[in-house]
């Protein structure tokens, strides 16, 4: 018992560590990188006094550790500072697409792992037949196909030339809800949220479906799978009770990293199905020099990354004691 | 054992690799040096040599006519025996080069897009050209030209429209002999709208602007059900903010929520708004009645007190943006109830549209706490978003999804109130997207299209419900030489790229036709104001050549073009 | 049938003392298993077609890619397949053909390059992790969960932005961050290597760190090395392709990426000219299932562990 709480308080203080250090790098990131952290202002009338102003305002006149001291103040009272851009703080700019990306990651997510899951029983199911190996290809094909691509192909067919599905952003136009739980409610929200998030969920089953498949194989392997056996209970359902339950634990482990991943890299999903999310809020910012608003985002999507595969980490270590000692 | 071969394999692979690596070249493109028809030169003068020059464009993606036009230029300057690159930056990066070290650049693509205001033609041709503005201004070319200075200044305060023109047509005269600009096209502005959703005359077209415009928005009627005026737009909304120019989606918002004293009317001239009556006493006073009855979206009424508030911010250092247009104004009188007196400090020909349509009327009790608290700080208008903007406009401000969508609801008490019930943009980067919805009835009206006009008007004429609208555009897209490096700071070389660069193969091949060569910064939309007649280098390749080697360059042995005798390269590379 | 083929391959390998007789082996076992098993010979075909392709791009291409293609002084614009073009054209003129073929040399160049940065960073510092343990272990591990914290695509993004859209760029950005993944696995092998009786012979007899790492315990992780390798070659060319398409590529290289980028911005779809837009993205497909196969990577992807992913 002492030896697991010890291991759990270790491995947050390796995560805070790993967030400072992140951060560190993000601030000298931006800050050195070349071209001129005002290049988002470009007007007409802006002189020299005014440009002096806007430096002195953001803070960058300063010496680089004093501007780092004052970062990292701000950064822990949770004020990242105002975009450039927008000039408004760069925490209600991310709040207002921050939702819009979780419902596109975690509808992708369960759908990616329902059907990975079920698809790595069936194949496990299957081993040896040649249904095993047609899966395995296709599998292999959703992995190795870009995903704007398919999203492109999709779009294409199912919404310029079926018309079955909007072509772009996560409601109609002109529709005011009430709060989210009415979005949430609405059918409308899910004709727009389908085809991106099943875009993303081809992507993303690859994973868990081999994964699936190759822990119900050494399951399956088990001792007392045979004893089942022997006891002449039905294949399938020594596949569900037994083989899969035991199986799919690492699997839900794989998910809690799989949140980390979903949250930040689908930027390109964002701009093929014109999904306002986090994604393309962070390559606008950084193509506009907006340094605060690319900063906050990326601090954002590295925090629930790191804490995703903290969450990870001690997932696994409650599932095998014996990594908990090991590491 | 299985991950040894594997160990073997990606050894071989790996030399394999290497070869390509050598072979990499294959895929890149090379520069090629033609010969000269002045060849078979034996001169061997490395000191005369002309640097590579750089030609700066933005992406493909993001401006791909822009990209393919510096291609072809790079091309045509090659074949004059010049090495050059292109220089790919994203606009924000660009601007920041060209506008913040204007001594670092040789050559760069650019654009001035068709607004309201710039059917005077004061607002080009002084900002572009008046040596007044080469050091920080929009003459980031560096042009100085005495003559034409006075010529410009001249034609601000000539209040006569024909001597005026006079004015006018010389200075473009000048412009095109001296080429401080590589003009290229005026595109044709192409916009579609749905003629079930509808009626065609209630559609505006504007000449030089084409029917995107303010009174489009508030004139279109609605034929049947949908009665929402649904565009699309490719970039985010930054602000709503009427002390900000921010972008061009911006600035359609901020037409909708806010009045103006005048506006540019549907001939292209400025006429009363919500200014009742404009009267000039004088060359330097003019007499604004204001119309009665206007009331502000949080119901408040609007008065004398909120226009002369309106005029006087700018001046208050918190709107840099727009002090350009009042600076001139010496004096803000209020009459009555009704009525101001504006005194200007010297007779301005373009007041009328540079200043009073073009400054936002805001409230003063809400703008005024506010411009009073940013004195105190750092920040100036610019930053200050309103939650709920509050103008006097025909629209009201009603939800705005960040990187999603703005929605306005029409004002039904405004003076002019819209015929639809609402004003939506819907922010689309997939231009692919954009296409489908206009087709498919997601949205009724295409406001940006960045792609092949062509392919817009196949997909209109194929669609029953589709109408598209093809004008000249005011605006104009250029290659800006940087008149402080040599070579461009010789004439007959500007004349001798100028004439280079065909035109006509730009109309042609990077717009498909749907655009007209450019030889001045004045549009042909503009019919009363463009110089018919200039002589603007055209000859091609051949012409290019001969003024190069009138003016005394010359090719070494290489093809390569070499400063006249005398002269050598002194900039790096 | 399969567990007990790999356990007792394993075996075998920690039986391996060095370098030289491991390749000997193996150079051996090649031609035997080269022809039993089926996915890596796909794999290897697929590679070795390609490579010839692209070596011999300038001679198998019809037409310079770059080139805006003319007929009777007209420009080909938007041209469906026919005989001259067999991929047809795109909005400006140029040859797909070509510029499919042409597109291979970047894949393969930006995929290599990653992979190979992958396997020798990711390998070094995998190595010298498990091996030495102690504060090595912590400060390198600590370096590879920062790794794994940062978000991958927009980072790629992040420097290709600032620092220029140029190939090597992308190269860079992804040499930066994907060797995590080899490092985590290739220490956890080390890890049990190190127990095994030959190393502590080794050590006995007096061999020093450096010896003992690159004659012992090499020769048994690297097959694990080159798997990630293979792996990272697929990664790569899909990221490349994701830069590419978003506009962040390098202008001056035709890759699949970029074609799919200039399709895109074109209006391809819209076009109904699927011979433009479909074929770059089959042949990214198929290079990079060719990598996953290729490294028997399917082994790892067949069967992967927790902790790698």
């Amino acid at each position: 018992m002492h030896k697991k709480w010890k291991f759990m308080i270790s491995k947050v203080l390796q995560m805070i560590f790993t967030l400072w250090a992140i951060a560190t790098i993000l601030f000298f990131l931006f800050r050195l990188m070349p071209g001129n952290p005002l290049a988002a202002y470009i007007d007409p009338t802006f002189t020299k006094e005014q440009q002096e102003i806007l430096l002195q305002q953001f803070g960058l006149d300063k010496p680089l550790w004093q501007q780092y001291f004052i970062y990292f103040g701000n950064l822990l009272q949770g004020e990242l500072g105002n975009s450039f851009f927008f000039k408004e703080p760069v925490i209600k700019i991310i709040w207002n697409v921050l939702p819009n990306t979780i419902y596109l990651m975690l509808s992708s997510l369960i759908i990616a792992y329902v059907i990975g899951t079920l698809g790595g029983v069936i194949l496990a199911w299957k081993r040896g037949t040649k249904t095993e190996t047609v899966g395995i290809v296709l599998t292999l094909f959703t992995r190795s196909a870009p995903q704007f691509w398919v999203g492109m192909v999709v779009l294409a067919i199912f919404s310029f030339k079926l018309n079955w599905f909007p072509s772009a952003g996560a409601s109609p136009a002109g529709i005011v809800y009430d709060s989210e739980i009415e979005k949430l409610l609405s059918p409308q929200f899910y004709k727009h949220l389908l085809l991106p998030s099943l875009t993303l969920a081809v992507y993303l089953l690859g994973l868990p479906l081999l994964l699936m498949r190759s822990n119900m194989m050494d399951v399956m392997n088990e001792a007392y799978v045979d004893m089942a056996r022997m006891r002449g209970l039905k294949e399938w359902r020594i596949m569900l009770k037994y083989a899969a339950r035991n199986a799919a634990l690492p699997v839900i482990t794989a998910m809690a990293v799989g949140i980390g991943y979903a949250i930040g890299g689908n930027v390109v999903i964002e701009t093929v199905f014109s999904w306002p999310g986090l994604g393309r809020l962070l390559v606008d910012a950084v193509t506009s020099s907006d340094y605060p608003l690319a900063q906050g985002a990326f601090i954002l999507i590295a925090a629930v990354m790191v804490f995703m595969n903290l969450v990870a980490d001690l997932l696994y270590s409650l599932l095998d004691p014996r990594v908990s000692v090991r590491r | 054992m299985t991950k040894w071969r594997l160990m073997s394999l990606s050894a071989i692979v790996v030399l394999l690799a290497s070869i390509l690596t050598g072979c990499f070249g294959g895929a890149k493109k090379e520069s090629s040096n033609s010969d000269d028809p002045a060849a078979n030169s034996d001169i061997d003068d490395p000191a005369r040599v002309i640097r590579t020059i750089e030609i700066l464009t933005r992406p493909q993606s993001s401006a791909p006519d822009e990209y393919e036009t510096a291609n072809i230029i790079a091309e045509a300057m090659r074949q004059l025996g010049l090495s050059v690159e292109l220089k790919v930056s994203p606009w924000e990066q660009l601007s920041d080069i060209v506008w913040y070290q204007r001594d670092q650049w040789d050559m760069t693509g650019w654009q001035m897009a068709a607004r309201p205001e710039r059917l005077d033609p004061d607002e080009f041709t002084y900002n572009l050209f008046h040596s007044a503005n080469a050091e920080d201004g929009y003459n980031f070319v560096g042009y100085q030209n005495k003559e034409l200075d006075s010529i410009i200044e001249k034609q601000r305060v000539t209040l006569d429209k024909d001597e005026r023109q006079k004015l006018i047509f010389e200075a473009q005269k000048i412009v095109a002999q001296d080429v401080p600009y590589f003009f290229n096209v005026h595109p044709t502005l192409n916009y579609v709208y749905n003629n079930e959703v509808f009626e065609e005359q209630s559609i505006v077209d504007m000449a030089g602007l084409g029917i995107k415009n303010f009174w489009t928005f508030i004139n279109a009627e609605p034929k049947g059900s949908q009665k929402d005026f649904i565009l699309n737009s490719s970039d985010t909304i930054q602000a709503v903010n009427p002390l900000y120019i921010s972008g061009s989606v911006d600035s359609w918002i901020t037409e909708l929520i806010w009045d103006r004293l005048m506006r540019v009317g549907e001939d292209g001239l400025p006429k009363p708004w919500a200014a009742e009556k404009v009267e000039w006493l004088s060359d330097t006073e003019v007499k604004i009645t204001l119309r009665p009855g206007m009331k502000w979206h949080d119901g408040k009424p609007v008065t004398p007190e909120d226009v002369k508030f309106s005029f006087e911010a700018p001046m208050s250092g918190e709107v840099p943006m727009y002090k350009p247009f009042v600076e001139i104004i010496k004096n803000i009188e209020i009459v009555d109830d009704k009525t101001l007196i504006f005194t200007l400090n010297a007779p301005w020909a373009a007041f009328e549209t540079a200043s009073l349509a073009k400054i936002n009327i805001i409230p003063k009790h809400i703008w005024e706490p506010i411009i009073n608290d940013l004195k105190n700080k750092p920040e100036n208008a610019e930053s200050y978003q309103e939650k709920v903007p509050v103008g006097s406009g025909p629209f009201k401000f009603a939800n705005w999804k960040m990187s999603e969508e703005i929605v306005l609801e029409a004002n039904k008490e405004h003076f002019a109130a819209p015929k639809v019930d609402r004003w939506i943009a819907r922010i689309i980067p997939n231009m692919e997207a954009a296409l489908g919805m206009i087709q498919n009835g997601e949205i009724n009206f295409l406001a940006t299209y960045t792609g092949d006009a062509q392919l817009l008007k196949q997909k209109v004429d194929a669609s029953p419900n589709l109408a598209m609208v093809s004008s000249v555009d005011i605006g104009f897209r250029f290659f800006a030489p940087n008149l402080r490096r040599a070579p461009f700071d010789d004439v007959a070389f500007r004349r001798a790229i100028a004439s280079a660069i065909d035109r006509d193969m730009l109309v042609a091949v990077v717009w498909k036709g749907f655009a007209v060569p450019g030889d001045s910064v004045i549009s042909p939309a503009l019919e009363f104001w463009k110089n018919p007649q200039l002589d603007y280098p055209s000859g091609g390749i051949e012409e290019a050549k001969r003024i190069l080697k009138d003016a005394g360059y010359q090719w070494d042995k290489n093809g390569r073009l070499l400063y006249p005798e005398g002269k050598t390269e002194q900039l790096g590379k | 049938m399969k567990s007990e083929e790999m356990t007792s391959i394993r075996n075998r390998a920690y039986k391996n003392k060095n370098l030289f007789s491991a390749c000997i082996q193996q150079l051996l076992a090649f031609l035997r298993f080269f022809k039993q098993d089926k996915f890596c010979m796909i794999g290897a075909i697929i590679y070795v077609i390609f490579i010839i392709l692209a070596v011999f791009a300038p001679v198998i291409a019809p037409y310079d890619p770059h080139e805006m293609q003319k007929k009777d002084g007209q420009i080909l614009f938007n041209q469906p397949p026919s005989k001259e073009h067999l991929l047809g054209t795109t909005n400006m003129g140029r040859d797909i053909f070509s510029q499919l073929i042409y597109g291979i040399q970047p894949a393969l160049v930006v995929g290599f390059s990653a992979a190979f940065f992958v396997v020798v960073v990711g390998t070094l510092v995998g190595l010298l992790a498990g091996y030495f343990r102690g504060w090595i272990d912590t400060l390198l591990m600590r370096m590879t969960d920062i790794a794994f914290g940062i978000p991958f695509e927009p980072f790629v993004i992040v420097l290709v932005a600032f620092l220029g859209p140029s190939v090597w760029n992308i190269v860079l950005a992804m040499a930066l961050l994907l060797w995590r993944d080899t490092a985590r696995v290739i220490r956890s092998q080390v890890l049990t290597v190190r127990e095994r009786s030959f190393v502590e012979a080794a050590k006995v007899s007096g061999a020093s760190h450096l010896r003992i790492i690159f004659f012992h315990i090499a020769p048994n992780i690297l097959p694990l090395s080159f798997l990630y390798g293979s792996l990272a070659v697929g990664w790569a060319i899909l990221t490349e392709a994701a830069v590419s398409f978003l506009g962040f590529g390098d202008p001056t290289v035709i890759s699949w990426g970029y074609m799919l980028h200039d399709a895109y911005v074109s209006q391809a779809l819209s076009r109904g000219a699927f011979y433009w837009f479909v074929p770059p993205g089959l042949c990214i497909m198929l290079a990079v299932m060719a990598g996953f196969f290729i490294g028997r990577g399917t082994e790892e992807i067949l069967y992967p562990r927790l902790k790698k992913h």
